[in-house]
């Protein structure tokens, strides 16, 4: 069972996880998928993938119920491991890379509770930052945030910080940014009834504003909006049944969201700022283009 | 993700320990449940093994420093006999494993790590209830089991590679079967075969045994690559075996067939300590684990990788694990290295397997979609593993070519569940017209197309314009037109393009063939002329004229889109301008004006323009902020179709823009607001490439209104999405032409090039072209051998290069190094 599939920064990669324990890479260019590597590592269900920046070479994280996550890199000839981390009690659910301006930067979220962040230090060692109980029970997403902040943009000096957000099983989405080495809960959403499947910080391309799609086991997506000091929520759309994940176009402007009933749906923002669904793609629906944009 | 196998509550609590009727089918009722809940007691020492009496309501608990057993009581376990008496603890009492007889409750059994086994008689009146010692076993015994059904038959197996079955009533053993092969880790009677019993072996074998017949076992099979620490029959299931080793694998073997088959196969995360089978649900059994994981899992086994349910209490590894009632799915004891002993009640349980995600979804760069789904619990059905009949190509995507990819099915483990992974790529054939259908390609053919320097402003402009078109971006398109016009200044005529691609754009639409009958438009509008013309307004800005019907022009075309029902009054005056700008000798009657002076009025013409939607809102801004377009859009977008909405809100965004034109002088500080709103307007819609390339093409005539970080932003946005598209060539040239300080800087960072010296193949240093060790230029051409100045190529091979000329002229008659090294030298 497939659990994660990642494009590569060039979309020609396409890496896939799965419960037998292995991730797959598979070339998705020139229209056939060939399968290219096939790591082995993991010693249990694999649950989430993810590319670096391509500004590392091909350097993929995956995490797994083993509660590792393992770092790999494509060499001359093949896959190999290059760091190994095993600082989680728990399943690890989820990683995401920082944005490249930080270097190599990851975070992961476990079902311990905790939020592990690694940061390859320029002598090539990972260090490793842990935030302990930053969800009770368990984090189930993270998603790095961009690295300029808003008040920036429109402010007078460039401020990078490190920001991402995670959703947990306490139903929470939670905002963390890093104060002086340090990381602190800045914010803390509540609107989900129920565990917090998929956080999703939408790209930042030139927007002045910062914005964050959640979903959740209770059917809801939600996308939250902050211009600087707070988040409002908007009720993207209530589903019948659980939703897994969110995923942002690369402008950060269409919104895919796959539910439990195997659907995939894509929702893009019209003027008045109301969210509409501009595609379903499994539907067997023949009549013909149904965009509505 | 297996299904939770409905926990049933029953209404009344346990009334009273099931008699001796409890392995009749009255008392394989599930058994009460509500009255238990999780709980845990604190041991003197680390437990190796538990063990529970036949009703359930005694538990015992053996280590090496330990062996006492305890009532069950609701709330909490209740010591009730501590067998290590004495003054001196015997090493006869470490023990290693414990078994309680499942017909006699005060019989006990327990092996030593000495080698010595002990039965226990909890009868006896005095405090050491030892009865027999066996001390026949030269090393440690692993694993003691009594039979089922025979009271006095005991099994034991040991370290030293032997088993012993000793009858009870005797003071040795009966008779020991030699396995031959390593150290027994486990012995099972079978529960369905009386004479049977499977042992297991550390050298990853598993042995089937006759009772009465010591010499050789009945079969013998390599289950595990590794030891096999333990092994357990099912229940009901005759033959089924389940064994766990220490290549963290659980397999289930049928036994009954003529060679041992393996059923399942499950793969832990960590090395398997015991196996027990879940009474009373066929495809579940529990494990625990030798080091790393301290969780008791259970799984289904025909779910390999998630365990179904795990319990997570426990803070060290758990050595010992008991179902407490041989029909009760919901109740399970365990001892654990971390001295203590849990209950654990199965709704307490997590739910890994419900955790796991069962899809995978995810957006490409370029609008590809990744999406895997799992197929449901596909068991052995072959008719499952097709793709489901409803899943029909999609609209908007198709999928690409070789369809589904199932990653777990390469697998072949029978009965996991499955994954069907698609890849959707745009429909780009059919649909090219619309832009939302091929964003991303759309952005490429932009970015390879649009020029950004090197022609007059004008030019560019146009050109730009006319790409947009062509890829039907329609509001860039008019945003590039608008743009000439406000800054080309009076010099530049409306260019021929724009007229058709205004009729297009009108007619296309379908906004009431606008640009079609426009004679007669333009009749009506005559008529419906205003007494407020100005004719002087004509003559005096006669070389403006030219730039401002064209500009309104543009934004009656754009109008006319947004408004279908072109009734109202002022929207025909409007078209009524589109007509005009149709005549190439602009032959303007004075009608039109009429118009011009309205929007001269600036505040006015705005309003009016508002009230032009059906139920404008008409809280626009006046100064034309981006605000007060969208505000203003809003309005409009209310009455039109949101399709539409976008055009609408663009064609106010140009009034905005065009609207200071009417101005009686042009100096650019009165639009330039109007052109930063614009530029952010893109970049808030996530289309940093206009952005951009407005930017880039206005230079220094919009550069200095937006904020540099601003700027410097965007430019990097726009470079990071030209990067991902691997369009270096247009990437270069941006940040080539940026005005940005920050952004030019980036094309001077260094380029770094290790060289090798051509003739000693050593690294060149920093000193240039000299060669340190052979104090030779390293830059000799091959063919010519003369040093290289300009270009010089060479071959990463071999090193060696020349003039690019002249290694061009070698290489295309002769595919071998020109020095003769004999490098098949590759030049691309």
């Amino acid at each position: 069972m497939i659990h994660d599939a990642q494009m590569d920064y060039y979309g020609n990669r396409l890496a896939t996880c799965s419960s037998d324990r292995t991730v797959k890479i598979f070339n998705i260019r020139d229209g056939a998928q060939t399968l290219v590597a096939h790591l082995h590592g993991h010693d249990g269900p694999v649950w989430q993938v993810a590319w670096a920046h391509a500004m590392y070479g091909s350097v993929l994280a995956s995490c797994a119920y083993d509660r590792k996550v393992i770092i790999w890199q494509e060499g001359k000839h093949e896959w190999e491991k290059i760091h190994e981390y095993k600082g989680h009690d728990s399943s690890v659910n989820s990683v995401s890379w920082g944005p490249s301006e930080f270097g190599l930067l990851l975070v992961c979220g476990s079902s311990d509770g905790g939020i592990s962040v690694l940061q390859r230090a320029a002598d090539g060692r990972w260090e490793a930052q842990k935030i302990n109980n930053a969800h009770t029970i368990g984090c189930n997403a993270v998603s790095w945030g961009p690295a300029v902040s808003i008040g920036s943009l429109f402010g007078q000096s460039p401020q990078y910080i490190k920001q991402f957000v995670s959703g947990g099983c306490d139903n929470l989405v939670k905002v963390w940014r890093e104060e002086d080495g340090q990381w602190k809960e800045e914010v803390k959403l509540e609107s989900h009834s129920d565990w917090v499947r998929d956080v999703a910080w939408a790209p930042f391309i030139g927007l002045p504003i910062c914005t964050i799609a959640s979903c959740s086991q209770d059917g809801r997506v939600f996308i939250w909006r902050s211009t600087g000091s707070s988040w409002t929520p908007k009720l993207l759309h209530k589903f019948n049944d659980v939703v897994w994940h969110v995923s942002w176009s690369i402008t950060g402007n269409i919104l895919a969201v796959s539910g439990g009933d195997n659907r995939v749906t894509l929702w893009k923002e019209s003027v008045d700022g109301q969210w509409a669904c501009v595609s379903d793609v499994n539907k067997g629906d023949d009549s013909g283009l149904r965009s509505s944009i | 993700m297996g299904a939770p196998s409905g926990m049933q509550r029953c209404k009344g609590r346990r009334s009273s320990k099931p008699d001796g009727t409890s392995r009749d089918m009255a008392a394989r009722v599930v058994q009460t449940f509500s009255g238990w809940r999780t709980m845990s007691c604190e041991l003197d020492g680390a437990a190796s093994a538990v063990a529970v009496s036949r009703d359930g309501s005694q538990v015992v608990v053996a280590g090496r420093n330990i062996l006492k057993v305890f009532a069950i009581e609701e709330e909490a376990f209740v010591e009730k006999v501590n067998l290590r008496v004495g003054r001196r603890t015997s090493v006869n009492y470490s023990c290693s494993d414990v078994a309680w007889h499942q017909l006699d409750d005060n019989l006990l059994a327990t092996a030593a790590t000495n080698g010595a086994v002990v039965t226990w008689n909890l009868s006896r009146s005095s405090r050491n209830k030892q009865e027999l010692l066996f001390a026949e076993h030269k090393r440690t015994v692993n694993k003691v089991c009594f039979h089922q059904a025979e009271l006095h038959t005991l099994l034991s197996g040991s370290q030293d590679g032997s088993m012993k079955c000793f009858d009870l009533r005797r003071k040795d053993s009966v008779c020991t079967f030699n396995g031959q092969s390593e150290s027994v880790r486990d012995v099972q009677f079978s529960p369905r075969d009386y004479f049977a019993f499977a042992a297991s072996f550390e050298n990853g074998n598993v042995q089937l045994w006759d009772l009465r017949r010591s010499d050789r076992c009945e079969r013998m099979f390599t289950a595990h690559n590794g030891p096999v620490f333990s092994c357990d029959w099912h229940p009901e299931d005759r033959g089924w075996l389940a064994t766990g080793g220490r290549d963290k694998m659980v397999k289930v073997w049928d036994m009954a067939s003529a060679r041992p088959r393996e059923l399942f196969c499950v793969q832990t995360i960590a090395s398997v300590a015991r196996v027990k089978w879940r009474p009373e649900r066929r495809y579940h059994l529990a494990t625990c684990s030798m080091m790393v994981d301290h969780t008791i899992n259970v799984w289904d086994v025909r779910r390999p990788f998630i365990p179904f349910a795990a319990f997570e209490e426990h803070r060290d590894v758990t050595t010992g694990i008991a179902w407490r009632l041989p029909h009760d799915p919901h109740l399970l004891l365990s001892g654990a290295k971390d001295c203590t002993l849990f209950q654990h009640i199965f709704k307490d349980a997590k739910r890994p397997a419900d955790r796991a995600n069962p899809e995978a979804l995810c957006f490409g760069p370029r609008g590809d979609v990744a999406f895997a789904a799992k197929e449901g619990l596909s068991a052995n059905d072959p008719a499952r593993r097709a793709l489901p009949g409803d899943r029909r190509n999609p609209f908007f995507f198709i999928r690409k070519a070789p369809e589904p990819y199932d990653a777990s099915l390469t697998q072949q483990h029978s009965g996991s569940v499955c994954s069907v992974l698609n890849v959707f790529q745009r429909c780009d054939a059919k649909e090219k017209l619309n832009p939302l259908e091929n964003e991303s390609e759309s952005f490429v053919e932009l970015a390879q197309r649009y020029c950004l320097a090197g022609r007059p402003f004008a030019e560019l402009c146009d050109h730009n314009a006319r790409i947009a078109m062509e890829l039907c971006r329609h509001q860039v398109a008019q945003t590039w037109l608008i743009l000439k016009l406000l800054y080309a200044g009076g010099d530049a005529s409306p260019s021929p393009a724009l007229l058709p691609n205004g009729g297009i754009f009108c007619g296309k639409d379908g906004s009431s063939g606008l640009g079609g009958d426009g004679m007669s438009e333009r009749g009506k509008s005559e008529g419906h002329g205003d007494g407020g013309l100005e004719e002087p307004n004509e003559e005096t800005e006669g070389s403006d004229v030219e730039n401002l019907t064209a500009s309104v022009g543009l934004y009656a075309a754009a109008a006319g889109l947004y408004s279908g029902n072109g009734e109202e009054e002022r929207l025909e005056l409007l078209d009524q301008d589109t007509t005009t700008s149709d005549f190439p000798e602009f032959s303007l009657p004075p009608e039109a004006f009429a118009l011009r002076h309205e929007i001269v009025d600036g505040p006015a013409g705005l309003e009016h323009l508002q009230t032009n939607g059906p139920d404008g809102p008409g809280s626009g801004d006046e100064d034309g902020t981006d605000e007060g377009m969208r505000s203003a859009c809003q309005g409009k977008v209310g009455g039109s179709t949101a399709g539409l909405g976008i055009t609408a809100a663009e064609s106010v965004s140009l009034i905005s823009v065009s609207q200071p034109l009417f101005g009686q002088t042009l100096p650019p500080e009165v639009f330039a607001p109007a052109v930063i709103a614009m530029l952010e307007f893109y970049a808030e819609r996530g289309d940093v490439q206009s952005t951009v390339s407005t930017l880039i093409v206005l230079g220094e005539k919009a550069s200095g209104g937006v904020d540099t970080l601003v700027q410097e932003h965007w430019y990097l946005s726009y470079l990071e999405l030209l990067q991902r598209f691997r369009l270096w060539d247009v990437a270069t040239q941006v940040i080539r032409l940026s005005t940005c300080a920050a952004i030019s800087a980036l094309n001077h960072d260094s380029t770094s090039l290790n060289l090798n010296c051509s003739s000693c193949r050593r690294a060149l240093g920093a000193k240039g072209w000299l060669c340190d060790r052979c104090r030779r230029c390293a830059s000799v051409c091959a063919v010519c051998h003369h040093a290289v100045k300009g270009l010089f190529v060479w071959c990463q091979g071999c090193s060696h290069g020349g003039h690019l000329k002249h290694m061009h002229d070698w290489l295309s008659a002769s595919p071998h190094c020109p020095t003769g090294c004999g490098h098949l030298c590759e030049y691309t």
